[in-house]
């Protein structure tokens, strides 16, 4: 390539460049001391794609809390590792898998799912559930029921066929996702406390050994293509997606966990974005080691394959790793018995360098602190203009609905409220025998099946909200960890860890790169007061969409969308709460305070067409003691069903906690005095992410279990309200909402 | 039989995913001794075993058809002279397919007739309580239990369907919760409902929901652990 005129710069030029810029392209020609060619071009472009290097982002993912009593391993590996007692270990981790998922939709979401679940046993430990978290265009786009339709196949395909099951997650539809969707996928696995496994292990005269599937022409630059935007053309970047075949995954899951299991592994990493490229020069980085690869032994699935697209291949199904000379001959035996490759491919040297053979001759080396060492940038960041515009609500300059069934209908059966159920029922989530609450409540409850008889267990839940975080970027992140929170905590469970999976249009967007600081914020915040490190993470920028509207291109962000994937513990899964009522007669209560404040509301947008206001401030340190109430009245066994207040606000929480009931349906009759507490009556049934929960308490609760009732709240300081009774088949709210229970149930099953 | 445990042999395919589950419930939740058998195994005498239990899973990936890799696999050669031999065979979800395919049972599965993975917990009626796998059932008995699957469609010809019917063949129907077999309680368009069936001699059955999801009181039902108290009390007392 010609420097000087890629010096000239025009933007043309930079497709040519694989997605580095200039600067880029310049930097590496002077640490090699040469132009590179089309080899050290390709490694470089992978390793310093944003989605290899985080070069946007790792400034500020720095600060985030990522330690903690019960964090064994943070960020850095392939997942993070907790401590769950027993000698048990969690490990866990979310990762994006958008721009694929957007190309070709069904094979995007499996192999995202394939490249979490690879990424956890990678670790030693064996996967035990899965979460994911879906952004789709809007409802009524034409190509929304495709999208969801194939991504949701992809999951189950590949997650179904594993063996592990996927218990819960989001599906979310916003027009802002119109040409961007999100997949975003969490797994978590268990291990035991000594039988972790690291890619940073290797040691000198290692052997490297290459596992599982042979390597094709799929996925060819991946890493680059996820680190671009769309532009008109995407369809051509269809071969930059990975096929899946999750039968192979399922085969080198059994025969990597056996070969852990026989100690022939020294260190392992999984071939995921970047493939080999970035697994032998990460785990030759985090040993502090060099590597000889000879190309001539990769397992090959066509002969016209270059050495440089082997090195970018994303072909799945496949792993790096190093044993000992002595080890190998029964690691290939493994490897036999579950009919996979098992190939030396080289060697662990001392030099921090990647010697590469091809056609028996030595053919490039690269040293390994230049490659991985990519850029870092400290990007502008400029406060969105949009932002200035969104001030607080004033709900008394808007006139209140004439008829409140009307719009309270209209809100339950939203397809962002409305049941997922025929989402999950696709994915396996009975299997492992260990899901205790499924999918379809606040947050899934597993237990541990080799615990020896002990009845701790675990509780998983996605959540972010992209509306609030692109009203308040900080208030968003902050939002995501909380709401993961209250579902635990609505659960009985103790919040343990978080991984954040942060899907953002582009970091060369100041305005995007605001939003993108901002967040953060927003969860370090969170997270170091609900007392949950980050353990793993990932960033997906670039999610937007140059496109052509009437003549002019205009790029087409999506809304900023941080996501939190959250472990929670709970002691005695018996004990775990669901969020639905269980009798008629019980009383109903509001645990908290109400704000009121339906700034960002989906009755905003619904009702006035414009949400477009300051969405309610998290007071955490108030959101602690909330939630050291709750549970601890939990705890006590003292409740019968806790829900928090999320999108759709108290009706919906009411709603959702009277039809949810499995076999039968109940309604309930509330009566809220809106003078005494100076709130609207919309504002009550409506303001969302209140910090408070909708509880139930047995009607026959004796006088002195309600006064320890009482003594708690007083405790913690946090005001416990009655608001009503659960009663059969009816919906009654003042005089405001008056609803049959069936016809609401069927509206709510039957939007998706 | 004596005190001695009850011997179950489980077989494991590459794609074999509820061997674990069905494993440790056995192990577990019955007491019993059950160990796994590898496809590849070479055991010629599979006598030493009380039952074989085929579980659940995507055996080969179900490439082909669901079912048919495995059934072409060694070891169901012997599977098949156990079986001749009257020993008692279960096999669940995938394990039913592959009996099916392995020719052990009559009939074919398609795919659910919504052309989707169906996870989800449904009814069953009992239509025969005198099969070593019900024996501890009651005609009639309700059992709700978990299906997962993506071809649970059950079809055969009308000759087969009366050869089970006239054989009391048909084991397990699905069913509402107060036991009506109807078309809306049907998950997958089986015909007739059918949901279980056995031979003629009833010592193999195929059943496509999953009793060891459903062996324990936390997990929602216990109504599947009926499926295995019936294979122990069948075995105890011939």
């Amino acid at each position: 390539m010609d420097k000087e005129n890629v010096k000239k710069n025009d933007t043309k030029k930079t497709e040519k460049l694989f997605g580095l810029s200039v600067e880029e392209y310049n930097k590496i020609s002077d640490l090699l001391g040469h132009e590179p060619d089309a080899f050290e071009l390709g490694i470089f472009s992978a390793m310093w794609s944003e989605h290899c290097s985080y070069k946007s982002s790792k400034v500020y993912l720095k600060t985030l809390p990522t330690e903690g009593d019960k964090v064994l391993i943070g960020p850095g590996e392939n997942a993070g590792v907790v401590d769950f007692g027993d000698g048990d270990v969690l490990v866990f981790k979310m990762e994006s898998h958008n721009h694929p998922s957007f190309i070709e939709p069904f094979q995007g979401s499996a192999t995202g799912v394939g490249g979490i679940m690879r990424d956890i046993f990678t670790m030693g430990a064996r996967p035990v559930a899965n979460l994911n978290s879906l952004r789709f265009g809007s409802f009524s786009h034409p190509r929304t029921p495709y999208y969801l339709s194939e991504v949701v196949k992809g999951i189950g395909f590949y997650g179904n066929c594993m063996g592990v099951p996927t218990v819960g997650g989001e599906v979310v539809f916003d027009e802002c996702y119109n040409d961007n969707i999100l997949v975003n996928a969490f797994t978590i696995g268990i291990a035991k406390k000594d039988g972790i496994f690291l890619s940073s292990k290797c040691e000198e005269g290692n052997i490297v050994v290459y596992v599982g599937s042979s390597t094709g022409m799929d996925g060819i630059h991946g890493a680059t293509m996820a680190s671009e935007e769309f532009d008109l053309k995407k369809n051509k970047k269809r071969s930059t997606v990975q096929v899946g075949d999750p039968f192979t995954e399922k085969l080198l899951l059994e025969a990597c966990l056996e070969a852990m299991e026989k100690k022939l592994i020294v260190s392992i990493q999984d071939m995921g974005a970047a493939g080999l490229t970035s697994s032998s020069f990460e785990m030759a980085d985090s040993s502090g080691k060099g590597m000889i690869i000879n190309l001539d032994a990769v397992p090959l699935r066509t002969s016209e394959i270059t050495p440089v697209e082997m090195m970018l291949s994303e072909s799945q199904e496949r792993m790096l790793l190093a044993c000992g000379r002595d080890k190998f001959d029964e690691l290939k035996a493994v490897f036999d018995k579950w009919g996979l490759n098992c190939v030396e491919v080289g060697e662990v040297i001392k030099e921090k360098e990647i010697r590469f053979f091809y056609k028996s001759k030595p053919y490039k080396t690269l040293s390994v602190d230049t490659v991985v060492n990519g850029p870092e940038y400290k990007r502008p960041v400029k406060k969105p203009d949009y932002l200035n515009s969104v001030k607080p609500l004033n709900i008394s300059n808007y006139k209140m609905p004439e008829n409140f069934n009307d719009i309270a209908f209209k809100i339950i059966t939203h397809p962002n409220i409305a049941s997922k159920k025929s989402v999950f029922t696709q994915y396996d989530y009975t299997i492992g025998t260990a899901t205790i609450v499924p999918p379809g409540f606040s947050a899934a409850v597993l237990r541990v099946n080799d615990s020896g008889g002990g009845k701790k267990g675990f509780l998983l839940n996605a959540n972010g909200n992209s509306k609030y975080t692109y009203l308040d970027p900080f208030t968003g992140g902050a939002l995501a960890v909380t709401e993961c929170a209250r579902n635990i905590t609505a659960c009985g469970g103790y919040p343990a860890a978080i991984t954040d999976c942060l899907n953002f249009a582009s970091p060369e967007d100041p305005e995007v790169m605001w939003q993108f600081v901002n967040a953060l914020e927003g969860i370090k915040s969170a997270a170091l007061k609900l007392n949950t490190p980050v353990i793993s993470g990932n960033v997906s920028f670039y999610n937007e969409t140059a496109k052509k509207d009437g003549g002019k291109t205009t790029v087409h962000k999506i809304y900023p969308t941080p996501v939190i994937g959250m472990l929670g513990f709970i002691d005695d899964v018996e004990k775990a709460v669901t969020p639905y009522f269980k009798s008629e007669g019980d009383e109903i209560y509001i645990l908290g305070r109400l704000s009121g404040n339906l700034g960002g509301s989906l009755y905003m947008d619904l009702e006035y067409g414009n949400f477009m206001q300051k969405p309610l401030e998290i007071d955490l340190d108030y959101e602690v003691r909330l939630q050291n109430c709750l549970r601890s009245l939990i705890n006590k066994g003292f409740l019968k069903s806790a829900s928090d207040i999320s999108e759709g606000g108290i009706f919906v929480s009411l709603a959702e906690s009277a039809i949810t009931c499995p076999n039968q349906t109940l309604g309930f009759a509330v009566n809220y005095d809106t003078l005494r507490s100076g709130v609207r009556i919309d504002s009550f049934l409506f303001s969302e992410f209140e910090q408070a929960f909708i509880i139930s308490i047995d009607k026959k609760l004796s006088g002195p279990q309600k006064t320890a009732v009482s003594e708690i709240c007083n405790e913690y300081g946090i005001k416990l309200e009655k608001i009503g009774y659960v009663k059969k088949d009816v919906m009654k709210i003042n005089d405001k909402i008056d609803l049959k229970s069936d016809k609401i149930k069927e509206g709510y099953f039957s939007v998706i | 039989m004596n005190n001695k445990k009850i011997k179950a042999g489980i077989t494991v395919f590459p794609g074999s995913n509820c061997d674990a589950d069905v494993y440790r419930v056995l192990n577990d939740v019955f007491d019993l001794s059950a160990s796994f058998i590898w496809h590849k195994d070479k055991i010629k005498d599979l006598n030493g075993y009380d039952f074989i239990v085929i579980p659940g899973g995507f055996s080969y990936g179900d490439y082909l058809r669901s079912g048919a890799l495995a059934a072409r696999s060694p070891v169901m050669e012997y599977i098949k002279d156990y079986a001749y031999k009257g020993g008692i065979v279960l096999g669940i979800c995938n394990g039913f397919q592959i009996l099916l395919e392995a020719g052990l049972l009559r009939g074919v599965m398609l795919a659910n007739d919504s052309l989707k993975f169906e996870c989800k917990d449904v009814y069953l009626k009992t239509l025969n309580a005198e099969t070593p796998f019900t024996c501890a059932l009651k005609k009639d008995s309700l059992l709700k239990m978990p299906i997962a699957h993506h071809d649970g469609n059950y079809f055969a010809e009308k000759k087969t369907i009366e050869g089970l019917n006239d054989k009391n063949a048909v084991i397990f129907k699905y069913c509402d919760e107060n036991g009506d077999i109807t078309d809306i309680s049907n998950p997958n368009g089986s015909m007739h409902n059918i949901a279980g069936i056995s031979n003629e001699n009833a010592n193999i059955m195929g059943l496509m929901p999953h009793p060891e999801r459903s062996s324990e009181k936390i997990l929602g039902s216990e109504d599947g652990g009926y499926i295995f108290k019936s294979i122990i009390k069948y075995i105890r007392e011939r």
